[in-house]
C-alpha cells in the first residue's frame, strides 16, 4: 500500500519523466527501423507518435498522456487494421507487426512500474523476433548493442540520478560477466530439433528464377550479393568445371523456358508415396559443404550431380529425377548442406521414356528459319555427335558476340538471335541451341544455376568459393546415346574469358559489370586495398555464418568429441559437472573483489597491520591514545629508522580518515597515492624492526 | 497462521538482534527473484523456444546473455545492497497521534570507494489483517541513494503512550536491474517514549500533595500578569532559553535572562484527580487518558513559563522542581503511567 502523500515524491523519481523512458522510444524506434522490410507503414507511423509523445513529455512541452479510452479506442482501430493487412501478410509477419504495434500503443500510455516492466520485455522479444530476418554481422552487432541499451534503461528506471557514465559502466561490467557465462551455456546446452512447425516469413524470392524469356530482356540486371559459399573438403575444381546446378527447364514454347509441369506432378507422387529417386553412382567425387543464403524457395545449389553426404542433409533433402536437389522446406534462412558430389556420373545416368518425351517437345510454330537451318545441317549430318558439332562450330564460325546489354527479340526471337542479331548472353545462346538440338531430334534441356565464384585459399584452411548473384550462368544439357548426359556451353565458345575468368573479366571492354551499381565493391575491385576491404569483410561473413549460424547439433558433438575424445555417458556428465563448476568459478570470480574490498578498507588494514608489529615487539597502543599520541610514543622508544615510517603511516591514516572529503579534489588518485605511500612504508619498518631485533 | 508469526518473529529476533547500528551481510539479507525476475526467465525461455524452433543460433545466444545477466545480478545485487549501513539517530520527543520521524542515518561514515546505489524502500512492518490495512495504509519512504541527506526521516504513526513499540523496519531494493529484491527486516534499539498528547485545558495547581479537602486549597491560576518583567539577571545554566534577553547580548552586555516576578511565589502540584474512576472500564479508560492529556498540557504549559511545580499521580511522585529534564521526568511519569495498577 502506498500512502497518498508520498505518491508524487515517487513518481517524480521513477516514472514519466524519468530518463528510462526516452531510451526506451528512441530503442524502439531504432529495432522496428530494423524491421523495416516486415512491419507495416502505418505501425511505424505510431512507433513515431509514442516516440513523439514521450520526447514532449521528457522536455515538458506537454504535460498530459493521452486518456485511456483514447489509447484503446485507437488499439482497436489498429488491430482491425492489422487483421485488414494481416490477411496477405501471414502469420508470423501479422504477430511482428502487432507486438510493434503492441509497444507502440504501450509507449503512449506508461504510468506504472509495470508498463515500463512490460515494455521492456516485448522489446526483448522484438529483438529476439529481429534475428529471425536479419542475421547478418552487422545487424547482429546492431541487436546486441540494443539489448544493452535496453539494460541500460532498466538501469536508469531503478537508479534515476546516476549519471550516464557511470550507469554505463555498470551495464558493461554487469555485460561482460555474463557473455562468457552465455556463450558457455550456447555451447553446452544440448541443441535440439525444432519442436514443432513454425510459420515461416513470405518474402520476396531472390536469386534464380524459375523460368527465363532471353528475347525480353534488354539489359541484365545483376547484383553483386552473395548466393552462397562452399567450403571444399578437398581438391577445388578449376574454373571451368565449377558448374552449380539448380533449375532444370525442360518446357519451351518458343519464347520461355520454364520448368516441365509434368516433373513437377511426378514429384509430388513420387513424395507421396516416398519413391526418391536414386542415382548411379560411379567414378570420383568431391566433398563440400554448402551455406545457402536465404533464398525464400527450395531448389539448393550443387555441381553436377549431387548425393546429400550427412543424415541431417540427407533427411532434408528430395533427390529428383532431373538429378536436382529440392529441400523439405523454403530457404529462409542462411542454410548449410553437405554435399558429395560424381563429376562424371551424369552421363552414366538411365534415360527413361518421360526424359525423352520433355527434352524433344518442341513448339509447333515460330522460329522457322531456325527450322529450316537445322534441317539442312540435320541431313548434312547424320550422326547425333556429328550434328551437335556443326550447331556449335555455327556459334564459333558466325561473329557472335557476348554482351548483357542484348537487343529485345519479341518475334521468333530465336530466329532474330541467331541470324539477325548475333548478341546475347548466356540464356539467348543456351536457348537457341537447346532449341537447335531438340529440332535435330537431340534430347536437350536448359540447366540455370551459377557458374564460377571467387575462390580464397588461405593456408591452414579450407579454401572456400564465394559465388554471387552476378555469377548467374545458363547452359544446356544433351543426351547422346553413347555419350549420355552432357554438358553444352556455347557461352564458352563465344565468351571463353566468362567461364574461365568470370563475368568481371568477360565484361571488361563492355563495361556494363554491374553497371547498376556504380559503387559496389565489387566493382571496385581494381583498387587494392578496397578489394582487401572486401574480400576481408566476405571473410568474416563466411567465418560467421560458418562458426555462428552455421553451429548444430553436428558441430557441438564435434566440439565435445575434440574436448572428451569419446562420448560416454560418464564423460558427459563429467562435462556437465565441470560447465557448472566453471559457471559457479565465474560467479565467485566477479565476488571475489568485492569480498576482499569489504573485509576491511586498505587504510585501516595497513595501520592495523602497523599497529600488530608494535605489539610483537612489545608496544601496545593503549585505547585512550590518538594516532598521534601513539606516533610521539614511538619517537620516542624506537629508532629514527622505525619511528619515521611510522610517523607517516599514521599522517596517511590521518589523512585519509579524517580530512573533509570534500576539500579533497581528486578523491581517488589521492587515495591510491596516500596507500602505496602506507605500504612502501610499512615494508621499510618491518625491515628495520626484524633487523634491529 | 499466528504460530507462523510467531516462530518467524522468534527467528528474526534471534538472527537480526535489536542494535541501534546495522551493517548488512549475509546475516541479515535477504534475496529472491522480484516478479520482474520471474517474468524475465520467462521472457528466456520463450526465446529458447523461438530459438529452437527457427534454429536460430543468435536468438539463443540472446536467450542465454540474458539468463547470463540473470544469474551475474544475484551478485551485484547482494553486494550493493551489502554495502548499506544504517544506524538510528536521536528522536525528538513525540504525543500520541503525532508522526514520529525517526532520524535514520545511512552509510554517514562509509568510506567513498564503496558507493550504495538505487532507490531504497522503507517500510515499518505491520502485523494487520487485510481489512485493516486498507484503513490505515502504511506508508513507504523511498530514498534515491544517489540523491539524498542524512539523515532520513521515517514517519511513524504513534497511537499509543507509554514506551514506543517499534516494528522491525524492512528496507528493500531491487538495484541494478530489478531482477532480485534484496530486503532486510531490521529491529533498532531505541528509548522513545510517547507522550500523552497535550489537550488544552485550566491549569490547576494544588497548593499540597495530598488532597486534604476538595479543591478549597487550590490556587487558581490566574496568571494575568505571569510574564511581567520585573529584572534582568546574569544568565545562569538551566535557564530556559526563551528568558535570555537577546537584545541585551546583541548589545554585547553579555547573556542575561529576563526574570519575571509573578511566577516565583506559586510552586504547587499538578494532581491526578480521581475523578476518572468510576462507571464501566472503557470509559474509565478514556477519562483517565483524558486526564493523562490534560496533565500533559500543563506541564507543557508550565515548563514554558518556567514555573516550579510537582506532580502527584499517586503511584508516583514528582518533587517541585523546573527546568527542562524536570519537564522530561514529568512527561515521561505520565507516559508510563499504567492504569490497570491505578485502578486496582
Amino acid at each position: 500500500m502506498k500512502n497518498k502523500g508520498k505518491e508524487p515524491n515517487r513518481k517524480s523519481k521513477q516514472s514519466l519523466k524519468n530518463i528510462a523512458l526516452l531510451i526506451i522510444a528512441a530503442e524502439l524506434v531504432l529495432v522496428s527501423l530494423s524491421l523495416y522490410d516486415s512491419v507495416l507503414a502505418w505501425v511505424l507511423l505510431l512507433v513515431g507518435c509514442g516516440t513523439v509523445i514521450r520526447v514532449a513529455i521528457y522536455a515538458n512541452f506537454y504535460n498530459h498522456l493521452p486518456s485511456i479510452r483514447t489509447l484503446n479506442l485507437l488499439a482497436i482501430l489498429s488491430v482491425l487494421g492489422l487483421i485488414y493487412s494481416g490477411l496477405t501478410l501471414g502469420f508470423l509477419l501479422g504477430m511482428v507487426n502487432l507486438l510493434v504495434l503492441a509497444c507502440a500503443l504501450k509507449l503512449m500510455q506508461v504510468r506504472s512500474q509495470r508498463d515500463v516492466y512490460q515494455l521492456i520485455l516485448s522489446l526483448f522479444f522484438l529483438i529476439g523476433c529481429g534475428f529471425i530476418f536479419n542475421q547478418s554481422i552487422g545487424l547482429s552487432i546492431f541487436y546486441f548493442l540494443m539489448s544493452l541499451i535496453l539494460l541500460l534503461s532498466l538501469a536508469f528506471y531503478h537508479a534515476p540520478s546516476i549519471n550516464l557514465k557511470i550507469q554505463l559502466k555498470t551495464v558493461t561490467i554487469l555485460s561482460l560477466q555474463a557473455l562468457p557465462i552465455g556463450l558457455l551455456l550456447f555451447l553446452v546446452l544440448p541443441q535440439l530439433p525444432p519442436l514443432w512447425q513454425t510459420p515461416k516469413s513470405k518474402s520476396t524470392k531472390t536469386g534464380l528464377s524459375e523460368q527465363i524469356t532471353p528475347g525480353d530482356i534488354a539489359a541484365l540486371s545483376q547484383s553483386s550479393k552473395l548466393a552462397f559459399r562452399a567450403t571444399f573438403l578437398g581438391a577445388v575444381p578449376i574454373a571451368r568445371e565449377r558448374y552449380w546446378r539448380a533449375i532444370v527447364m525442360e518446357n519451351f514454347d518458343g519464347k520461355t523456358w520454364s520448368i516441365a509441369p509434368h516433373r513437377k506432378q511426378l514429384r509430388s507422387k513420387q513424395a507421396l508415396f516416398e519413391q526418391e529417386f536414386s542415382p548411379t553412382l560411379t567414378g570420383t567425387y568431391i566433398d563440400y559443404d554448402v551455406i545457402a543464403e536465404p533464398t525464400h524457395q527450395k531448389w539448393l545449389f550443387a555441381l553436377d550431380l549431387a548425393i546429400p553426404r550427412d543424415y541431417t542433409s540427407d533427411n532434408n533433402i528430395w533427390q529428383s529425377d532431373d538429378f536436382r536437389l529440392i529441400n523439405e522446406q523454403k530457404l529462409v534462412s542462411k542454410y548449410p548442406y553437405k554435399l558429395r558430389s560424381y563429376t562424371q556420373a551424369l552421363s552414366k545416368q538411365v534415360f527413361s521414356k518421360t526424359d525423352q518425351q520433355l527434352n524433344l517437345m518442341v513448339p509447333k510454330f515460330g522460329n522457322k528459319k531456325t527450322k529450316e537451318w537445322v534441317k539442312t545441317l540435320r541431313n548434312n549430318n547424320p550422326s547425333n555427335s556429328e550434328f551437335v558439332q556443326a550447331l556449335l562450330l555455327y556459334f564459333t564460325q558466325q561473329s557472335f558476340v557476348y554482351t548483357l546489354r542484348p537487343d529485345v527479340m519479341l518475334v521468333d526471337p530465336i530466329d532474330k538471335f541467331l541470324f539477325d542479331k548475333q548478341a546475347g548472353f548466356c540464356s539467348h545462346y543456351a536457348s537457341a541451341l537447346a532449341y537447335s538440338l531438340r529440332l535435330g531430334d537431340v534430347p536437350a534441356r536448359i540447366v540455370t544455376g551459377y557458374q564460377g565464384g571467387e575462390l580464397v585459399q588461405e593456408n591452414n584452411q579450407a579454401p572456400y568459393l564465394s559465388v554471387y548473384q552476378y555469377d548467374a550462368h545458363a547452359w544446356v544439357e544433351a543426351w547422346t546415346d553413347n555419350q549420355g548426359w552432357h554438358r553444352l556451353d556455347p557461352t564458352a565458345l563465344v565468351s571463353p574469358d566468362r567461364i574461365n575468368f568470370g563475368l568481371r573479366q568477360a565484361m571488361l571492354e563492355e563495361g556494363s559489370f554491374l553497371a547498376d551499381s556504380p559503387f559496389s565493391l565489387a566493382r571496385l575491385t581494381n583498387i587494392a586495398w578496397l578489394n582487401s576491404v572486401r574480400l576481408f569483410l566476405a571473410d568474416l561473413d563466411y567465418d560467421w555464418s560458418r562458426w555462428v549460424l552455421g553451429f548444430n547439433q553436428q558441430k557441438q558433438q564435434d566440439l565435445f568429441k575434440a574436448i572428451l575424445g569419446k562420448l560416454t555417458s560418464d564423460r558427459m556428465s563429467l562435462l556437465g559437472f565441470t560447465i557448472v563448476v566453471i559457471i559457479g568459478l565465474l560467479l565467485t570470480l566477479f565476488f571475489l573483489p568485492h569480498w576482499l574490498n569489504r573485509r576491511l578498507d586498505k587504510t585501516q588494514r595497513y595501520y592495523l597491520q602497523a599497529l600488530n608489529l608494535f605489539e610483537k615487539n612489545g608496544t601496545c597502543r593503549a585505547n585512550w591514545q590518538g594516532p598521534n599520541d601513539f606516533s610521539q610514543q614511538v619517537t620516542q622508544q624506537y629508532c629514527e629508522k622505525v619511528s619515521q615510517p611510522f610517523t607517516q603511516i599514521t599522517q596517511c591514516y590521518l589523512h585519509l580518515k579524517y580530512q573533509n572529503k570534500a576539500l579533497i579534489s581528486d578523491n581517488r588518485s589521492n587515495t591510491r597515492q596516500n596507500h602505496k605511500m602506507m605500504n612502501k612504508n610499512l615494508r621499510a619498518m618491518k625491515k628495520a624492526l626484524t633487523s634491529a631485533n | 497462521m499466528t504460530l507462523l508469526q510467531d516462530y518467524l518473529d522468534k527467528w528474526l529476533d534471534k538472527r537480526i538482534p535489536a542494535a541501534d547500528r546495522h551493517t548488512l551481510n549475509h546475516q541479515n539479507i535477504f534475496i529472491f527473484p522480484a516478479k520482474f525476475g520471474g517474468v524475465f526467465l520467462l521472457l528466456c525461455m520463450l526465446l529458447f523456444l523461438l530459438g529452437t524452433n527457427y534454429q536460430n543460433n543468435l536468438m539463443l545466444i540472446l536467450c542465454y546473455f540474458l539468463l547470463g545477466i540473470f544469474l551475474v545480478n544475484l551478485l551485484a545485487s547482494y553486494i550493493n545492497f551489502a554495502r548499506i549501513n544504517v544506524k538510528i539517530g536521536k528522536c525528538p520527543e513525540v504525543f500520541v497521534k503525532d508522526n514520529l520521524h525517526i532520524p535514520l542515518w545511512l552509510n554517514a561514515n562509509s568510506h567513498g570507494s564503496l558507493t550504495l546505489n538505487g532507490l531504497l524502500d522503507f517500510k515499518f512492518q505491520t502485523r494487520q489483517t487485510k481489512k485493516q490495512q486498507k484503513l490505515t495504509p502504511d506508508s513507504i519512504t523511498q530514498v534515491d541513494v544517489n540523491d539524498f541527506s542524512n539523515p532520513i526521516n521515517i514517519s511513524h504513526r504513534c497511537k499509543d503512550r507509554g514506551k514506543l513499540v517499534l516494528s522491525r523496519l524492512t528496507i528493500s531494493s531491487v538495484y541494478p536491474l530489478g531482477l532480485y529484491r534484496c530486503w532486510t527486516h531490521l529491529a533498532f534499539s531505541h528509548e522513545i517514549i510517547v507522550f500523552p498528547s497535550p489537550l488544552p485545558c485550566e491549569i490547576e495547581l494544588h497548593k499540597h500533595q495530598q488532597p486534604t479537602s476538595k479543591k478549597g486549597t487550590k490556587i487558581h491560576d490566574q496568571q494575568t500578569g505571569h510574564d511581567d518583567f520585573s529584572h534582568l539577571k546574569a544568565y545562569q545554566v538551566g535557564e530556559p532559553l526563551y528568558h535570555v534577553a537577546w537584545k541585551q547580548l546583541a548589545k554585547g552586555r553579555g547573556m542575561v535572562s529576563k526574570q519575571f516576578s509573578t511566577l516565583s511565589s506559586q510552586i504547587g502540584w499538578l494532581r491526578l484527580s480521581s475523578s476518572h474512576q468510576g462507571g464501566s472500564e472503557i470509559t474509565t479508560a478514556q477519562k483517565l487518558e483524558t486526564e493523562l492529556s490534560k496533565l500533559s498540557f500543563q506541564v507543557i504549559e508550565l515548563s514554558r513559563t518556567g514555573q516550579t511545580f510537582g506532580l502527584d499521580l499517586g503511584q508516583t511522585c514528582i518533587v517541585p522542581n523546573n527546568g527542562s529534564s524536570h519537564r522530561l521526568v514529568c512527561l515521561k511519569a505520565l507516559a508510563l503511567y499504567d492504569n490497570r495498577s491505578a485502578s486496582l
